[in-house]
């Protein structure tokens, strides 16, 4: 290669040493802006907490009740709600039930009317689940109970956040 | 479903399924007994926060309707029957009126429909889970006595 193919004249260099350092201030203004609008974005449902709410002891293979604080942060006001969930053993595993109707939110009993046994009742519309959440056709509500995830530690069953399902 | 605009599109969109309005009936009084009144609200309020939470899809919370102690009976019993009136034709066919205001126990019969009367319990001395455990309680009683109300024709209004 002769010299003569490098040859950068003094315009070239003073262009080229602008744009680098030009680029770099550019850059430099920028990626913490882009940085702040990302970063709600990042963290948002990045994590969710765990609450114990009973012992593996406490649960059978009838669902049972369980009510349990949880700290809810609102537009306003951070305030502490209370949680329900129906919970047993199925085989090896456990299920935790939300009570929230997927219907139109009322709260789901079990066993909630005599007339049927061995289901969630929802006393408002009559709505009806099987043991497993799935929704009863013929009844209003269109999707199964959602369900809570589920951690064990220790013999103590945490709660996370809700699971919802097209099926079960 | 609550008295928020999240809600209300909530129940314009499921209008047909929701058929019961619950107002809680608050006092006033900045004279006589002021601390009194304002746990007679604060109880209400827990009851009716919670059987609106128990039955959401069925029930919309109004807003409260207040009033002076020292109001004339009459009218505000006028005013209440006034409200419900409205709410009545207006898609409800059950309204419940949930208080811990004595005085209404006494125009109970002339009231247009249902009357829950629970006197309050002062819960701001106990600890929580005792507090919760109360509230429970007078869920129990409080729950079925909608739920039968939803088995009988609505009341019919003159």
């Amino acid at each position: 290669m002769s010299e003569k193919e490098h040859k950068v004249s003094r315009r070239q260099f003073l262009t080229y040493t602008l744009m680098g350092v030009g680029g770099f201030m550019v850059a430099g203004a920028i990626s913490p802006m882009v940085r702040f609008a990302l970063d709600p974005a990042l963290q948002a449902g990045g994590e969710t907490e765990f609450v114990s709410v009973a012992t593996v002891d406490d649960l059978t293979d009838e669902p049972q009740r369980f009510d349990f604080q949880l700290e809810i942060e609102d537009a306003w006001y951070t305030s502490e709600q209370s949680r329900t969930a129906w919970i047993y053993k199925d085989g090896n595993d456990i299920v935790a039930l939300s009570p929230v109707c997927t219907h139109l939110g009322c709260t789901v009993n079990w066993e909630g009317s005599e007339d049927h046994p061995n289901q969630f009742y929802c006393p408002c519309h009559f709505g009806r689940f099987e043991k497993s959440g799935q929704n009863v056709a013929q009844t209003p509500p269109t999707r199964p109970l959602d369900l809570y995830e589920i951690e064990v530690r220790d013999g103590v069953v945490y709660l996370g956040s809700i699971i919802q399902r097209r099926s079960v | 479903m609550k008295w928020t605009t999240s809600q209300m599109d909530m129940y314009l969109n499921s209008k047909e399924y929701v058929d019961t309005a619950i107002i809680p009936l608050i006092p006033l009084d900045w004279k006589e007994d002021p601390k009194g009144k304002v746990s007679m609200g604060e109880f209400s309020s827990i009851l009716v926060e919670e059987v609106e939470r128990q039955f959401k899809g069925r029930v919309f919370q109004l807003a409260p309707f207040t009033y002076l102690s020292t109001e004339e009976e009459n009218s505000r019993l006028e005013r209440l029957v006034s409200w419900d009136k409205h709410f009545y034709d207006n898609g409800f066919t059950h309204i419940v009126y949930i208080t811990s205001d004595g005085v209404w126990k006494r125009v109970e019969k002339d009231l247009p429909d249902m009357l829950i009367w629970i006197p309050s319990l002062s819960l701001e001395s106990m600890d929580d889970t005792y507090a919760k455990e109360i509230i429970s309680q007078q869920m129990k009683q409080i729950l079925p006595l909608i739920t039968a109300k939803w088995q009988e024709e609505p009341k019919e209004r003159q």
